[in-house]
């Protein structure tokens, strides 16, 4: 018993501390977004009264278009996720297999361009669609296809990088053999390599999914109009600082936007933590 | 079958995109932006070079993803390049000949008197912008277009109830509605006689003026008739007094001024004084946070590194923060943290005010951080203890080590030399860790007093942030551009500098 206590006791105190504390805020919030008042104080850890209320309200008022931001993040994270992992993939590919003069470069300046943090160029990306709005409106600034290409463009870098480290891990044997029966690079491309792949194509189209619905500071510049904005952007301003009125629907958004993310994350895990090894850093 | 199939929707989806991009170079030539135009054009012969003929198969595979790195990650970062050597702020964001233009409207001079007018808008039977003037004082009536005068015969034109003329011979009247619709009356000077013109003041008012300023195009000099004070470029975006530098028209321009914000950020202590304080906590920020969630990560990792009940319910839950979607969680810590509202001074049974503070706000910050962290340290500590020959830690256990002495010459030596890369590329990333500050402080708490934009949470990302958009009233682009530039260097030496570290690993596994 006393070698039990003296072997284990920490480890599993040290573990309920560190739930605990990540609970403490989540926990925090599931309460007081079934509370009818809208503030989140708490009086005691357990929930006198379950309401739907500040659900209700989310879905009901005009201030919070809820359903609207949710579609938008959904159709422009998986517009950007889908668009970049098929650009992507296909220039990952040539990075990986092909030979080419140049290709040596081309993946440094690829490495190098990556780290450029995308809100350093904000100001140019902003006054380069400001012009592209004054021929275009529909793609240039405070669009949603425009908010869709600077993604799919400022994704490139980062998603070539990473394809082309999966690519990389898919056996050369596979489509060597292809080649020396008479393949085509291309053939090799959509008959050999794009089956293999498709899984790991997934995995990276929900990493990017990921990481394009809690992208916050393009979407803030770009979408102006309160049904156009994504879930990030709304709650956002919704709230604007100002908790303590807000502070219930908010509770309800942003559980009810957490949701489907938490779920690819966790049935995901598998290969998030293989790639976390690879060296990115999620968002 | 299949080669034709593929044939014919490679030609038409290469077809609609060729359409498409063609209406956009049309029209981006027809507004002018002929860069942009002519990246588009280049795109287009490029797709069709490319895919209609066999010159290069790699180019087949990375076209369009290059098309789209050029667009949205090369171009943005030279032009921020570009823009760093600028003077590209509120007050100088036009292009020369705009701003020239500006200079010049604004250089209006009123007549002695002030004199105005009761107009009707119209056209003359040419179509021509008109406008009828009443100058009721002098009972006399006249039709003004930009280089014609017409006196009308009082008796020929139609009044209202006021006395003001609103209809002529030659002279059409146009609706208020019209009027709304196209302002391009309201830009034009109607001749009034010799210098002096009339320009439009609202819909039934004009007021007389002359232009003061004059500019010759070739000397390159404004002359003000009135004052009879010249101005010249001054080389840094303005026209300045001759004799006096400091006075100087607005609008300016962008104009190039090389490294002068680069040297401002050394020499004006303006921008220095605040960047240092950032540079510093940022520095701080980064490497504490790096510390606290490795800390915390590992010490998880080997608690948890043996087969114990519970584990797997451990394990979900303590990664629940990592899933989470980071924006929604700092918003929820940052109203947790509300001073009035927030559930943590409710618990405590306080009235702190955490973001007042600069180093409480700081230490929130941390927290969050390390709450946002941890669990991508525990997974990536878990995994590497694995990793760890096993047999390395039993010799040591029979040479006598204690766990303790084990831990500390062996394992953790061996996994920061696994984990280095990691540590930092976390330490890059918290460098940039924009959405933590700007949604969790917003930077602050700032003294706003002595008009000081930096908060004593910013780090340099969002600081950089603040001078390009954060204020109403005065934007820098140039500035923020060279800050960028600073910190992009400095990530980029950091990065490679791990990833060198990374590559000498795999050599020497």
């Amino acid at each position: 018993m006393s070698k039990w206590v003296r072997e284990n006791l920490w480890r599993h105190g040290v573990a309920i501390g560190m739930c605990l504390f990540s609970l403490f805020p989540l926990y925090l919030v599931i309460l007081s977004s079934l509370k009818t008042s809208g503030s989140l104080q708490v009086g005691s850890f357990i929930p006198h009264e379950i309401s739907l209320d500040n659900y209700r309200y989310l879905f009901h008022s005009p201030k919070t278009p809820y359903v609207l931001w949710f579609r938008n993040s959904l159709v422009i994270a998986s517009t950007v996720a889908i668009s970049s992992v098929v650009i992507g993939a296909a220039s990952a590919f040539a990075f990986s297999r092909l030979k080419f003069r140049g290709k040596k470069l081309g993946i440094r300046l690829l490495l190098l361009v990556q780290m450029f943090p995308a809100v350093l160029a904000l100001s140019a990306v902003y006054v380069i669609m400001e012009r592209v709005y004054t021929f275009a409106p529909k793609i240039g600034l405070g669009s949603q296809g425009g908010l869709i290409l600077v993604y799919l463009g400022g994704s490139m870098g980062v998603n070539i990088w990473l394809l082309k480290g999966f690519v990389d891990s898919i056996p050369v044997e596979l489509d060597e053999a292809a080649k020396i029966d008479g393949a085509s690079a291309v053939q090799t491309y959509w008959l050999i390599f794009i089956p293999l792949a498709t899984p790991v194509l997934a995995v990276v189209c929900l990493l990017s999914f990921i990481g394009t619905f809690n992208e916050f500071i393009l979407a803030r510049l770009f979408l102006v109009e309160m049904n156009g904005r994504t879930i990030a952007v709304g709650l956002q301003q919704f709230i604007g600082g100002q908790y303590a009125s807000n502070w219930g629907p908010f509770a309800a958004g942003s559980i009810l936007a957490s949701i489907p993310i938490v779920i690819i994350f966790l049935s995901l895990q598998r290969f998030i933590v293989n790639g976390l090894t690879a060296g990115s850093v999620k968002g | 079958m299949r080669g034709k199939f593929a044939l014919i929707t490679k030609i038409i989806f290469l077809g609609i995109t060729t359409a498409i991009l063609a209406l956009l170079t049309e029209s981006a030539f027809a507004q002018k932006q002929y860069i942009i135009g002519s990246f588009i054009l280049v795109a287009i012969f490029a797709l069709n070079i490319v895919y209609l003929t066999n010159v290069s198969i790699p180019f087949k595979f990375f076209l369009p993803g290059i098309l789209f790195f050029f667009a949205f990650v090369i171009a943005p970062i030279f032009f921020t390049v570009q823009m760093s050597g600028y003077k590209y702020q509120t007050g100088n964001y036009l292009s020369k000949s705009a701003a020239l233009e500006q200079v010049l409207n604004l250089g209006a001079e009123p007549d002695a008197q002030g004199t105005t007018f009761d107009i009707t808008v119209g056209r003359t039977s040419s179509n021509e912008y008109a406008i009828l003037v009443s100058d009721i004082a002098n009972d006399k009536y006249f039709i003004s277009t930009k280089d014609k005068r017409i006196d009308v015969p009082k008796a020929s034109a139609k009044f209202d109830v006021n006395g003001v003329a609103i209809a002529a011979p030659n002279f059409t009247s146009m609706t208020a509605v019209a009027l709304a619709a196209n302002d391009a009356y309201s830009r034009i000077h109607y001749l009034y006689q010799g210098k002096y013109y009339i320009a439009i003041e609202g819909q039934n008012a004009g007021g007389v003026f002359r232009q003061a300023l004059t500019y010759s195009a070739k000397t390159g000099i404004l002359t003000n008739s009135v004052t009879g004070a010249t101005y010249v470029d001054n080389h840094k975006g303005n026209f300045a007094k001759v004799g006096a530098p400091t006075e100087i028209l607005s609008p300016g321009w962008r104009a190039p001024i090389w490294f002068e914000n680069y040297s401002r950020l050394i020499t004006d202590h303006q921008v220095r004084t605040p960047l240092i304080r950032v540079f510093i906590w940022t520095f701080f920020f980064a490497f504490f946070s790096v510390l606290s969630t490795f800390g915390v990560g590992l010490l998880l990792a080997i608690a948890l590194n043996r087969a114990m009940r519970g584990r797997r319910i451990y394990r979900s839950v303590l990664i629940l923060p990592y899933a989470m979607p980071s924006i929604m969680s700092i918003l929820i810590w940052a109203g947790m943290f509300d001073s009035d509202f927030g559930a943590v001074n409710s618990i405590l049974h306080t009235n702190i005010h955490w973001f007042q503070n600069p180093s409480l706000a700081r230490a929130v910050v941390l927290l969050v951080n390390l709450w946002l962290g941890f669990p991508y340290f525990y997974l990536i500590c878990s995994g590497s203890l694995q990793a760890i020959p096993s047999e390395l830690l039993e010799a040591a256990a029979i040479d006598g080590a204690n766990p303790r002495q084990v831990f500390r010459k062996i394992t953790l030596p061996l996994l920061l030399q696994i984990l280095s890369p990691l540590l930092i590329a976390s330490f890059a990333f918290n460098f940039n860790n924009f959405n933590l500050i700007y949604l969790l402080t917003g930077g602050g708490p700032t003294q706003t007093l002595n008009g000081e934009i930096a908060g004593s949470t910013d780090i340099l990302i969002s600081y950089t942030y603040k001078v390009a958009f954060g204020s109403k009233t005065f934007q820098d682009f140039g500035l923020a551009s060279a800050i960028s530039v600073i910190i992009f260097l400095m990530i980029a030496s950091i990065s490679m500098y791990g990833l060198r570290r990374s590559k000498v690993m795999e050599t020497f596994e």
